[in-house]
């Protein structure tokens, strides 16, 4: 493999990473510049579907030394240990994503709503609104709470028709879940940067049937971490 | 065509799902997954970059299967180039451009007008990137190759068989992101099975 | 205009027949594989009929079930004998467009990445290069290439034959009719 060695260019940074010769590092660039962007759809598609069939891939060949070490019963769980494997990871990928967005959204906001998102429903507007408006073009479609009682630390998420869903043309198949979980790793990412902590998994609720609106419809389910709950409490009884 | 029926197709009918919103997405998002995407391989293969390089040169060349076709779409061109050089102009002119919205240059040709240099001014997938300091990458680890097997993968599907690979790029300090793509040969056509 | 279409089938690089359907059992039992004497291609021919060697009539006494099969076997090899021939006779850039029996009209397109469709409808159909064009683009590369779940090599017709890609044709078509 051929070294092209460039002279040390203007960069006399400390870290030992070569520049090119006219200087210029990643932190001359004005962060807005890429702000309005537009790439054609097919290029996250692509790059989206390969991912997720990595993602979908290695973990055959640790599921064969599993199956190996492992007794029998687990053999016919094999499927689904994929699928939930393969999502878990998705979701893994896309939670330093929502960590950056994080920042990088908030950093683009107008000077007075710089400040990070204090209470729960704030946290979830700005995700509803700026997130979803930045990665997919407009805001997400709901925002509910769990009606649920005995589960008040859920809320919902709801997305009509996810855009990494797009192009899937079978429904109710291992992949939807699939993509549904990268985003839901990125919404992670944005709770956990935000300092509440949760677990937000994807769930696909369009029915199949005819006349279906929105058979891609998809609910982000949001569970925060106790220690939030309590917090907000003691923050509203404040 | 029962009416429930013909409004679910009226919906696949809908402009908006062919023209609309979900045409052209943010670039940051792509930029992001796939940064996310080598970030990954760079943990799964412990940093062996080598093995990073071969990786995204083959999920390259999977994407480059698939892609092939939906730039025959949109191109609206039906028929083959009809020399390499064509060719080379083609890629630069309206392949990058549709999918990447770049139009790198072609230059550097061998007088059998076997191999050229594609010179890319800006690298959207690598915007505000910096590679691991860690004394290796920058000598190992090709960022962008995912392109290079694109580029073998589409080609193959118009029976070229070429060769891709990057010779310099501005994440290892180089002042130019610049790629050679040669031609080995043309594949011929597939004849069907002879009936016995 | 509406014409009557017949079937459709799709030939993937590797010259296997990957998709086929079929809205109408014209009236005669099994479309002829030798082209009779209307032709039309691109170049005017001399009136000499195509050398097909490699085509072969079924046996009268084949089982019906295999008659698809069949059907799609003659036809791929009728087209690319005569695309072959075409491209021999008038250079690389010649292509060969449609040809015309008593029975019905085969209409032809080939993508350049060798994906070949051929499209049977009444004889008096004008050309449908242009619907073939249509259900590549806005069908076969939105429903079938872009799905991730397809693999990329349809062996055996895997991946063409998902839910979005049949409707969709099969409204299409219909819409012609």
């Amino acid at each position: 493999m051929s070294n092209l060695q460039a002279p040390r260019g203007g960069g006399k940074e400390e870290s030992g990473l070569r520049y090119p010769t006219n200087g210029k590092t990643i932190y001359h660039r004005p962060l807005n510049r890429a702000k309005a962007a537009e790439l054609s759809g097919a290029s996250f598609a692509y790059l989206f579907s390969e991912m997720v069939s990595y993602a979908s891939k290695k973990i055959e060949s640790i599921q064969d030394l599993e199956k190996r070490s492992m007794d029998p019963s687990f053999t016919h769980k094999t499927p689904y240990l994929t699928r939930f494997i393969a999502s878990a990871r998705l979701n893994v990928q896309g939670h330093p994503i929502g960590l950056k967005l994080l920042d990088l959204l908030l950093y683009r906001e107008p000077a007075r709503t710089q400040t990070r998102p204090l209470t729960i429903i704030t946290l979830l507007h700005f995700i509803k609104i700026n997130v979803w408006q930045h990665l997919f073009g407009q805001v997400a479609d709901g925002l509910e709470k769990s009606s649920d009682p005995s589960k008040p630390d859920e809320y919902m998420i709801i997305d009509n028709e996810p855009l990494v869903n797009r192009y899937i043309s079978v429904p109710r198949d291992m992949s939807q879940l699939n993509c549904a979980a990268y985003v839901a790793g990125i919404i992670e990412g944005v709770c956990d940067g935000s300092a509440f902590p949760a677990r937000v998994t994807a769930h696909s609720v369009g029915k199949q049937e005819e006349g279906e609106m929105w058979p891609g419809r998809t609910v982000f389910l949001v569970k925060f971490a106790p220690e939030v709950m309590e917090r907000e409490s003691f923050l509203g009884k404040g | 065509m029962s009416a429930s029926k013909a409004a679910r197709s009226d919906l696949l009918n809908d402009g908006r799902i062919w023209k609309g919103r979900v045409d052209k997405v943010n670039a940051e998002l792509v930029v992001l997954t796939y940064g996310t995407i080598v970030a990954q391989l760079c943990k799964d293969f412990d940093s062996d970059y080598l093995q990073v390089n071969k990786q995204l040169d083959k999920m390259g060349y999977n994407i480059g299967l698939r892609l092939i076709e939906d730039y025959l779409a949109k191109s609206n061109t039906m028929r083959r180039c009809s020399n390499f050089r064509e060719t080379a102009d083609m890629l630069a002119k309206v392949g990058f451009k549709i999918f990447l919205n770049i139009t790198p240059m072609v230059t550097n040709w061998t007088s059998d007008n076997k191999q050229f240099s594609l010179v890319f001014e800006e690298n959207p997938l690598a915007d505000f990137v910096e590679l691991p300091d860690d004394g290796r990458a920058q000598d190992e680890l090709w960022y962008s190759n995912i392109f290079c097997g694109v580029l073998r993968g589409a080609l193959e599907m118009v029976q070229m068989q070429v060769e891709a690979h990057f010779i310099s790029d501005v994440l290892r300090g180089n002042d130019t992101t610049e790629m050679r793509v040669s031609l080995i040969r043309y594949i011929d056509d597939e004849l069907p099975p002879e009936d016995d | 205009m509406p014409v009557q279409v017949y079937s459709l089938y799709i030939f993937d690089r590797h010259t296997e027949c990957i998709y086929s359907k079929q809205w109408f059992q014209p009236a005669a039992p099994a479309p002829s594989a030798l082209p009779s004497t209307a032709s039309d291609q691109h170049r005017p021919a001399n009136g000499t009929d195509p050398a097909i060697t490699a085509v072969e009539q079924p046996p009268p006494a084949k089982p019906r079930r295999n008659k698809g099969g069949d059907d799609a076997k003659l036809i791929f090899g009728t087209v690319f004998s005569l695309r072959n021939m075409v491209r021999k006779l008038g250079g690389d850039d010649d292509a060969f467009i449609s040809f015309r029996t008593a029975q019905y009209k085969l209409h032809y397109y080939e993508t350049p990445t060798n994906l070949r469709f051929a499209l049977l409808t009444e004889p008096g159909a004008l050309s449908m290069r242009n619907v073939l064009h249509q259900i590549y683009i806005n069908l076969w590369v939105e429903y079938v290439v872009k799905n991730p779940l397809s693999p990329v090599e349809h062996k055996g017709g895997e991946g063409v034959r998902n839910e979005m890609f049949e409707l969709g044709l099969d409204k299409f078509i219909r819409g012609l009719m």
